[in-house]
């Protein structure tokens, strides 16, 4: 396209387009740059420093998820950059000090993974006594999802930002200031007490596991079996989402919910309570898993998908031949998706000849 | 995100007309707002004025504790008093200070503070007559834009904030600017540490300040001229408004505005201090945009200290020749404020350029030994009293690897452990960081906590990466708070090593 132009990384050409950040070029041309407080469905905040390289005609370093990319700009990074190199290392060393770090002295994994151990494993921190800062939990949130753990926390407040600017729900929010600051509630009350739709999109977008979903806390990413894609059945808006199956007990299982990384399906990373967290039913013991007819003894009998069908149809063809298509009528659930309300209308004009057909997504 | 009808601008005053920061007093706020009770905890959790009770604050500032603020502490809550410890409440003269529940000064008065004497050949001439005519205003009315800064450019003035920016370059940056909706904000939080001249100004010469602030609104083409002021200065906030009053009827070219702060040194930063007059935390933001294209409300915004905007009337009255002649090493004549081990600590208005020796000289001489100055307010570490012949100006203490600042001078005797005074420095920036990023955020804590394991176990190795993480709050950190947080510490290492021995 003509309005691409070359920037320079690294003594190597990169093309961006007008009005896009150092990163996005970078990233799009597989060239890495760490990042921590970045997520492409926010704003740039600069935050967490990780990303700053040297800019020619620049005397401070800059935020490449800031800085807009320009014609025959010349960027260095860690790769070819020893001032990057060791604000790398220092600045890995400042959030180590900072961070809870495992027997191996690496910052611990979680659930929830942590962005920050591996970065400290593709650097050379030094180590720093710890700093204890003084950053609040909410003690008592008694929500069934969500849990905050302020030692894991590098405050890049990603969680904060999502609720505001892709939720606008504001239910928490950077609280205090220095080294007391941490996310918090109006009044540090517990998540139910808030405007909190427990959509879990702060969990999602958190790098360091500071929030992690209650349920299955102890299965860590590694531990997983793999993950599959799926459409979430909930509603009918289609969500894609990946269900994470680990074995437990020797059985594979579902143990989570997580949506797939923004810009790749119609959902953009986001999920709402249901799709993330109401998995459950997936292996209750009452779940219904093949059709059933209730037979001449009362109860209710497994058949087959052919039968249960024919039994179905022949039974509201008597309705029909007694009482005309009238006395019909369908209602399908707003769980379907649009194919299966479109069949719905098919079976209710086609096949009984009658206009009583709705979808409870309609009200 | 910005709700339709959301009145975020109000939210910090409110809170504080509510009585602080409760969670019944957020819920009354966002009803009153419609900004979101989350929003308003968050903005209103940031600054120390607004948790809530009544108490006495004590400054914790570097000239009040070498005059005994700790004592002071220990006597007023023998008293029974609730008592908190603040960062420097910019009454270093009259150390150690304390502000009362209704955040009055205590005033010990020992003696007059010390201030030049009269003379209309100073720019600022803190003890001459106020003067209300606004004759300066007149003539900068008959002249373009052009001019204006012209003569400007011609006077040298740079800005009196702390980084010494060439004032005209500011006002043009914001007159060419193709939005039209333009600001003029005067940044009176004066918090660094050791810093009172605009306090003084303030008080004294409120009317150089707002003719000031009137000249450049015609000048940028701004139609709002707002007035942000230290929330802990509540007789100079009323000796302003006072003077505003006097003159408003020659001024309602443009409409006027006063925000008072709420506590928190780094709302002096200019674009923190943007933040929080839209009620929001007041984290600076990152640079570029500069706030003469995004800055209030995403407006052209001129921003410019107290000291700034006083010297421009004299400007007007004189010319440009005549300012810069009233320096010595660099343009017009300077404010410094002086504290510390002097016999009369005070505001002294002498040519920028002028050494320690020449100030301490008007101030009343050195008490004691001198062995160390800080002469530009704790962001600027320490020099050895060797070096008190260098110009006090900003291009030679930067040469030394310091800065004239704000130009908050403090004299320190041989009396004075200089790890001690890193110390205090350092829990100030600690303290004070807003927290945003984390160079600074934990950086600063680090070696405010290594400093103290050095005072109490006397072990060197506390400190030995104290240089590498200097080096990365200045490389790494987002604003000016960050970058020069670790220099007490730095400069005191680098001219006393061994006063950082074993021990």
């Amino acid at each position: 396209m003509s309005d691409r132009f070359n920037i320079t990384v690294d003594g190597k050409p990169v093309a961006a387009k007008p009005g896009e950040t150092v990163l996005r070029a970078c990233q799009r041309e597989g060239i890495h740059i760490p990042t921590l407080c970045d997520d492409t469905r926010l704003d740039p905040m600069g935050a967490c420093r990780a990303c700053l390289v040297e800019v020619d005609g620049q005397r401070r370093l800059q935020p490449a998820c800031a800085w807009k990319a320009a014609p025959n700009q010349n960027v260095k990074t860690h790769a070819s950059s020893p001032r990057v190199q060791k604000h790398q290392d220092l600045l890995v060393s400042l959030y180590m000090a900072d961070h809870k770090l495992d027997e191996s002295g690496l910052p611990i994994e979680t659930a929830n993974s942590n962005q920050l151990r591996s970065w400290a494993q593709e650097t050379r921190p030094v180590s720093l006594e710890a700093v204890e800062a003084p950053r609040a939990a909410r003690a008592g949130d008694k929500n069934p999802y969500i849990q905050y753990n302020p030692e894991l926390c590098i405050l890049c407040a990603r969680c904060t930002r999502y609720c505001d600017e892709i939720e606008a729900v504001n239910a928490i929010t950077l609280t205090n200031r220095g080294s007391e600051t941490t996310i918090g509630t109006a009044g540090m009350k517990g998540l139910l007490e808030t405007t909190c739709e427990l959509c879990g999109g702060c969990i999602d977008t958190c790098p360091t596991g500071a929030l992690v979903e209650k349920k299955a806390i102890e299965i860590l990413p590694h531990q997983l079996e793999r993950k599959v894609r799926t459409t979430c059945n909930y509603c009918g808006v289609g969500c894609q989402m990946d269900l994470n199956v680990a074995k437990v007990n020797g059985q594979e299982k579902v143990v989570r919910v997580t949506s797939p990384p923004p810009g790749e399906t119609v959902n953009d990373g986001n999920l709402c309570v249901k799709g993330r967290f109401a998995y459950d039913f997936i292996h209750h013991k009452d779940r219904i898993t093949e059709p059933m007819i209730r037979k001449a003894d009362g109860n209710l009998h497994a058949v087959s998908w052919p039968e249960a069908l024919k039994f179905a149809a022949e039974g509201m063809n008597r309705v029909k031949q007694r009482h005309g298509p009238g006395a019909l009528g369908f209602i399908s659930s707003a769980r379907c998706t649009g194919e299966e309300n479109f069949l719905m209308g098919k079976v209710s004009r086609a096949a009984f000849k009658t206009g009583n057909v709705h979808s409870c997504a309609a009200t | 995100m910005q709700k339709t009808g959301a009145r975020r601008e109000e939210i910090l005053h409110l809170l504080e007309e509510l009585g602080g920061v409760t969670a019944d007093n957020v819920r009354e706020v966002a009803r009153r707002t419609k900004v979101s009770e989350a929003e308003i905890w968050g903005s209103g959790t940031f600054y120390t004025l607004l948790k809530g009770g009544p108490r006495v604050r004590v400054c914790n500032g570097l000239s009040c504790r070498i005059r005994g603020s700790d004592e002071l502490v220990a006597q007023l809550r023998a008293q029974g008093k609730e008592v908190e410890e603040v960062s420097c409440l910019g009454q270093c003269d009259r150390a150690p200070a304390a502000l009362d529940e209704n955040l009055k000064v205590f005033d010990k008065s020992r003696g007059p503070r010390g201030v030049t004497p009269a003379n209309p050949g100073l720019a600022v001439n803190l003890a001459g007559e106020p003067d209300y005519t606004l004759a300066a205003l007149d003539k900068a009315r008959a002249m373009a834009p052009a001019d204006i800064f012209r003569l400007l450019e011609e006077s040298g003035l740079q800005g009196r904030g702390g980084a010494g920016f060439p004032a005209h370059i500011k006002w043009k940056g914001v007159s060419t600017q193709k939005e039209t909706e333009r600001y003029v904000v005067c940044n009176a939080d004066e918090a660094e540490p050791a810093t009172f001249k605009d306090r003084e100004t303030m008080l004294r010469r409120p009317d150089k300040i707002i003719e000031g602030m009137a000249i450049a609104a015609h000048a940028v083409g701004a139609g709002e001229c707002h007035f942000y002021i230290r929330g802990e200065f509540r007789a100079e906030y009323e000796a302003v408004k006072a003077a505003l009053k006097r003159m408003e009827a020659r001024l309602n070219f443009v409409s006027w505005y006063f925000h008072q702060g709420h506590g928190a040194y780094i709302c002096g930063e200019e674009t923190a201090l943007l933040e929080s007059m839209e009620g929001k935390r007041g984290m600076p933001r990152l640079k570029p945009p500069f706030p003469h294209e995004f800055g209030f409300r995403g407006k052209p915004t001129l921003i410019n200290n107290v000291e700034t905007l006083a010297c421009v009337p004299w400007i007007f009255h004189n010319g440009g020749p005549a300012f810069k002649a009233l320096g010595r090493t660099e343009a017009g004549s300077k404010l410094y404020c002086i504290s510390g081990h002097v016999n009369q600590p005070g505001v002294y208005e002498l040519p920028l350029g002028a050494t320690l020796d020449e100030l301490v000289a008007v101030a009343g001489g050195y008490e004691g030994t001198p062995k160390a100055f800080s002469p530009g307010g704790a962001s600027s570490g320490f020099l050895p009293i060797s070096k008190s012949s260098t110009p006090l100006d900003f291009k030679n203490l930067a040469k030394e690897g310091s800065m004239l600042g704000s130009a908050g001078v403090v004299v320190l005797n041989d009396t004075v452990d200089m790890a001690k005074a890193a110390q205090w420095q350092l829990e100030f920036f600690e303290v004070e960081s807003c927290g945003q990023c984390a160079p600074c955020r934990i950086g600063s804590r680090y070696l405010h906590r290594q400093t103290t394991k050095y005072l109490k176990t006397g072990d060197p190795g506390a400190l030995k990466h104290a240089g590498d993480i200097g080096w990365e709050m200045e490389e790494g950190s987002i604003c000016g708070l960050g970058m020069v947080a670790a220099k007490p510490l730095e400069s005191a290492m680098k001219y006393w090593p061994q006063e950082f021995a074993r021990r």
